[in-house]
């Protein structure tokens, strides 16, 4: 206990502390920009599962974040309890996710990109287009919040503790996930996928199910979005969005765990920070955009390495004593 | 490399931070008026500033610009014994739901605005879900046309333009009794086309006519509109009901008629009549076609003195309605301020706004004629028909009263010698 | 019939923009991998700076085209050098990112310039034309033709230039062309300036029919990558064959089928079309 203690203690003082977030911040406009950012944590890291982990750029993410928020929407205005929604509504973008699988998982780099991005943009057409069941481009409006009981995700603390258990359920999943036999064939696709086949890796299958789980969980993000903010329509399901979570992913830090979260906090406090400048505003977050993707090629969580690594680095130096070290490490890490 | 790379890239952003800063500098600073120091209330706009809906997010982000720039060159407005001056707080939202709730949070936490102005109905649906919140109440200035955002009974929300559905069938009245028969649609995709077109589509139907052909496209984003057109005309329809942003349906009107379409066209009402004959060099192309009325030839006194000081204010050529629409309601919610006795209080505000009226076409560019009991602000709508090459006098839709008994009553008070058109009020029920 | 060839017609002039788009694209990113996502917000400066030739200082609609052409040339290898070249050891997807940001800047940068409002480029040659019963405008006429000269020439340039034939090469085989001596950084620039230029090329033929505004590039550059796609990556006839496919597609499709859902069958064409051949009508085997 003591051992996992030392180990954890950076994780439990974190959770500790997002436990306490409602105590310490009351202000509602920084609470519902928390909130969207959990929600989009979620959708991140998933997003990472597929693209990170697995190495396959789907280009379709918003399309199945979309897929359960409507989902989510129709089935809570038609009576169903939120709780049995979500799984069904998340289970049903899995099983397209499948049905868009089998044709596009065939395609590589490039060509699979691409391949999902067409399918995003046809869920993004029938979604707007397919009245009857989705309202067309005015959406689904006044869909309930959750509840259990008697008692009604109102406030934005339940809210927050809400979304916060869908969060960390996630983070647990991909967690066992990644760091299983199972990742382990996730990474060897992305590594070298003509070497995994060779060592007998069904990559199909392997592609198939990284892509439905990322799915499952794109589509639940949706869902909780869609019951939390009340109203959608198909720009929720909008390409938009997965530009906006890839750059969540890579500033924060492809193919970690902790790094999607990160991005996504982030990037929209920084959005939001830089509200100031106004017309200009996204002149001069394009131009970051770029200049961290320069820099820190493998996003925050990558410069943090760096940064740990040189501490360490300069904390054996000292206990050498030794001065005239040459520090060419920090540079060869960048061209990783 | 690298390191000019970044002596570069850190100079252009400097230089940005500091045209930014320049930029975004408050010039105004309100003249003083007596001896009573006025005291500052907050408002929120939040809305598309960028991306393909942008122009259309500034026209009407201008419109509220100017009337507080007017209310504060004149020292303020008086509630009670106090004067106040008026900050329009504006952000950008894109016309993205989620940013919008944001910008609402943050107006409704840092400034405790009273109200915010969105122009977007997908906008407002989310933030309808939290302006009702005890104790962080605010009130929704919504420019938006649809009949929706009043039937979703919430209690702080104002519906500035009349709704769509009242030129809807005024649309229909004029053409089917000039024997039009056969129709096609080519609207613009999106929330809002979809109810036109489902709209003018019962009212056509109902009136005897058909639509011949239903050709959607999405103006802001499609290049080309020539196929959409080529298969309504195949159609043989007398009329076309068209529209979008206005610049793109300039664009179908004059490939419909290269084409060879002889028939009419009707504007949806976002597309704005004088505005395309703007872009087309003239009303030629636009022979016997109706839409809303264009802001100059709208029929009261305030409106041209309005039209000639926003033109060379912001340097516009056309003045489009969205302007006047949006200056005259942060009047009407200063006006609503100011009988609620507080600029604090929004659900006062709200109960005070059908105090405001009647803002009469001799002050203000439109004449306003009350609230709805579900928060939709009544205008005179106003409508008008290309004839011989120009603008023909405008119409005026009344469509808030019951019966043609009161329509009569009203008319006969009426001062000016103006046309009018009585739409029964069952448009929005 | 006479409907019938009236949309073929519609089709192609279509499809000549999207051919001559995607064949800039398909250089960069077929042949240097770069995602370059802003291509279509090139093609909408392209657009930009016709106007403003034309009417801040009264040039002619073809002087304005090759001032255009030359201008976005030098775009495209500013682009390139501040913009892609730092990333070009690293991922991909990398790329993509600093995409977006180009885009933004781009985007945003003309909304603050010149404001968010559409404006026309007047039109040279506004005649009709009547042929076989369906009828042209002189300048959709006129963007054909260009469209197919413009194919001509660059093909022969690839195909007979020492310049040109460096870029061939290193879309062979990169490591070979790097080994014969080709300055690869070079070949970058001259991808980009081609890619850019043709794109403004397309933006100034199409600018007098069309309007132009700042968001006027954004679902051309989404569909150039996707006939790029459907054509094969980094093969010039794929791109023009794809762009006339996609034109005629979206054409037939919108006028026929359903116009709501007329994207769905430009964008399922290509699910389709990738389900038998995954590399693209004219792709090579990916490795």
């Amino acid at each position: 206990m003591a051992k996992y203690l030392k180990e954890k203690w950076f994780y439990l003082l974190l959770l500790a502390a997002a436990l306490a977030l409602p105590f310490i911040v009351t202000d509602r406009y920084i609470f519902q920009l928390v909130i969207m950012s959990l929600i989009f944590s979620i959708a991140t890291l998933s997003l990472n599962l597929i693209l990170g982990y697995t190495g396959q750029a789907s280009l379709a993410h918003a399309g199945f974040f979309g897929i359960g928020a409507y989902g989510v929407g129709l089935m809570t205005k038609a009576g169903l309890s939120f709780w049995l929604a979500l799984p069904l509504a998340s289970l049903f973008s899995a099983l397209v996710g499948f049905l868009i699988g089998l044709p596009t998982l065939r395609t590589r780099g490039s060509y699979f990109a691409i391949a999902t991005l067409c399918f995003g943009v046809i869920i993004l057409i029938v979604i707007g287009n397919w009245v009857e069941v989705t309202g067309g481009h005015t959406g689904l409006l006044g869909i309930p919040r959750p509840s259990i009981g008697g008692f009604e995700f109102e406030t934005q603390t339940s809210q927050y503790y809400l979304v916060l258990a869908f969060v960390l359920l996630t983070l647990f999943v991909m967690h066992r996930l990644v760091f299983s036999l199972q990742g382990l064939s996730f990474m060897s696709i992305r590594n070298n996928e003509a070497l995994a086949e060779a060592v007998g890796v069904n990559t199909f299958a392997t592609k198939i199910i990284s892509f439905m789980t990322a799915n499952f969980f794109a589509g639940m993000a949706g869902g909780i979005y869609a019951s939390l903010i009340g109203s959608i329509s198909p720009s929720t399901a909008s390409f938009h969005h997965t530009f906006n979570w890839l750059v969540f992913l890579l500033l924060g830090g492809v193919a970690t765990l902790a790094g999607p979260i990160l991005g996504a906090f982030a990037i929209p406090l920084l959005m939001e920070y830089l509200q100031f400048l106004q017309d200009y505003r996204l002149i001069i977050f394009g131009a970051l955009l770029i200049i961290v993707i320069i820099y820190f090629p493998r996003g925050l969580m990558g410069g943090i390495d760096n940064l740990r690594d040189r501490i360490k680095k300069a904390n054996q130096r000292r206990k050498a004593g030794g001065k005239n070290v040459v520090t060419a490490s920090g540079k060869s890490h960048q061209a990783v | 490399m690298r390191r000019f790379y970044g002596v570069f890239l850190a100079l252009v952003l400097g230089l940005l931070l500091v045209a930014a800063g320049c930029g975004s500098k408050k010039e105004e600073k309100p003249a003083a008026a007596g001896g009573d120091k006025p005291k500052e209330v907050v408002l929120g706009f939040t809305g598309p500033l960028s991306g393909p809906a942008a122009e259309y997010g500034q026209d009407c982000l201008n419109g509220l610009d100017m009337a507080v720039k007017e209310i504060n060159a004149k020292g303020g407005f008086t509630v009670g014994n106090q004067k106040y001056t008026i900050r329009l707080e504006k952000l950008d939202d894109m016309g993205d739901p989620t940013n919008a709730v944001n910008n609402a949070r943050r107006f409704r936490n840092q400034y405790k605005t009273p109200a915010i102005f969105n122009p977007v109905f997908n906008a407002i649906a989310p933030m309808m879900r939290i302006n009702e919140e005890k104790g962080n109440e605010f009130i929704i200035m919504a420019y938006t046309s649809t009949p929706k955002v009043v039937q979703m009974n919430n209690k702080l929300v104002v519906a500035v333009p009349p709704p769509f559905t009242v030129y809807c069938k005024s649309f229909v009245q004029e053409f089917i009794k000039e024997g039009a028969k056969n129709a096609a649609m080519l609207v613009t995709l999106g929330a809002y086309g979809d109810e036109w077109r489902a709209a003018f589509k019962s009212e056509w139907e109902k009136a005897g006519g058909k639509i011949v052909a239903d050709k959607p496209a999405n103006y802001y984003t499609e290049t080309d509109f020539s196929a959409m057109i080529t298969a309504c005309l195949a159609a043989k329809p007398d009329v076309m009901l068209i529209g979008g942003p206005s610049a793109p349906t300039a664009l179908v009107i004059e490939q419909a008629r290269s084409l060879g379409f002889k028939g009419k066209f009707i504007l949806v009402d976002q597309a704005k009549i004088d505005f395309i004959a703007n872009i087309l060099k003239g009303y030629k192309l636009l022979e016997g076609t109706m839409g809303v009325a264009a802001v100059q030839s709208y029929p009261y006194k305030a409106t041209p003195g309005f039209d000639q000081k926003y033109r060379q204010q912001y340097n516009k050529q056309v003045t489009t309605s969205e302007t006047p629409l949006n200056y005259i309601s942060l009047y009407a919610l200063t006006r609503a301020m100011a009988a609620a006795g507080t600029v604090e209080d929004p659900v006062a505000i709200r109960a005070a706004f059908p105090k405001a009226f009647p803002m009469s076409g001799d002050e203000f560019p439109v004449t306003y004629l009350g609230i709805t009991d579900n928060g939709r602000m009544i205008p005179v709508a106003s409508v008008q028909r290309v004839k011989d090459g120009k603008l023909a006098p405008p119409t005026s839709l009344i469509w808030h009263l019951k019966t043609e008994d009161e329509f009569k009553k009203f008319v006969a008070q009426q001062p000016t010698t103006s046309t009018y058109v009585f739409i029964p009020k069952t448009v929005e029920e | 019939m006479d409907l019938f060839l009236q949309q073929i017609f519609n089709g192609i002039m279509l499809g000549s923009t999207y051919a001559v788009v995607a064949l800039g694209l398909t250089l960069v990113f077929g042949i240097l991998h770069i995602p370059n996502f802003a291509h279509g917000h090139l093609y909408m400066l392209g657009a930009y700076v016709s106007f403003f030739a034309m009417t801040k200082f009264g040039l002619g609609f073809w002087p304005a085209l090759i001032i255009s052409v030359l201008l976005l040339a030098l775009a495209g290898v500013v682009v390139e050098f501040l913009v892609y070249r730092p990333l070009r050891d690293q991922p991909h997807i990398n790329s993509f990112i600093s995409a977006i940001g180009a885009l933004m800047i781009l985007e945003t940068g003309v909304i603050v310039a010149w404001g968010p409002q559409a404006h026309r480029i007047p039109n040279p040659y506004p005649g009709t034309v009547e042929i076989l019963g369906i009828t042209m405008t002189q300048q959709r006429l006129l963007l054909i033709i260009a469209a197919i000269v413009l194919i001509v020439l660059l093909q022969l340039f690839i195909k007979k230039t020492t310049p040109g034939t460096t870029i061939e090469a290193v879309a062979q085989n990169r490591e070979g062309a790097m080994l014969m001596g080709i300055n690869v950084n070079r070949v970058s620039s001259l991808t980009f300036a081609i890619s850019t230029g043709t794109a403004a090329a397309a933006a100034t033929l199409v600018a007098p029919i069309f309007m132009i505004s700042p968001a006027m590039g954004a679902l051309l550059g989404m569909k150039a990558f996707v006939i790029v796609i459907l054509g094969g990556l980094g093969s010039i006839p794929g791109a023009i064959v794809g762009g006339y496919i996609l034109g005629l597609i979206e054409a037939l499709g919108g006028g026929y089928l359903s116009a709501d859902y007329k994207d769905v069958f430009a964008f399922g064409a290509l699910l389709l079309i990738l389900a038998f051949r995954p590399t693209g009508l004219f792709g090579r085997e990916v490795h």
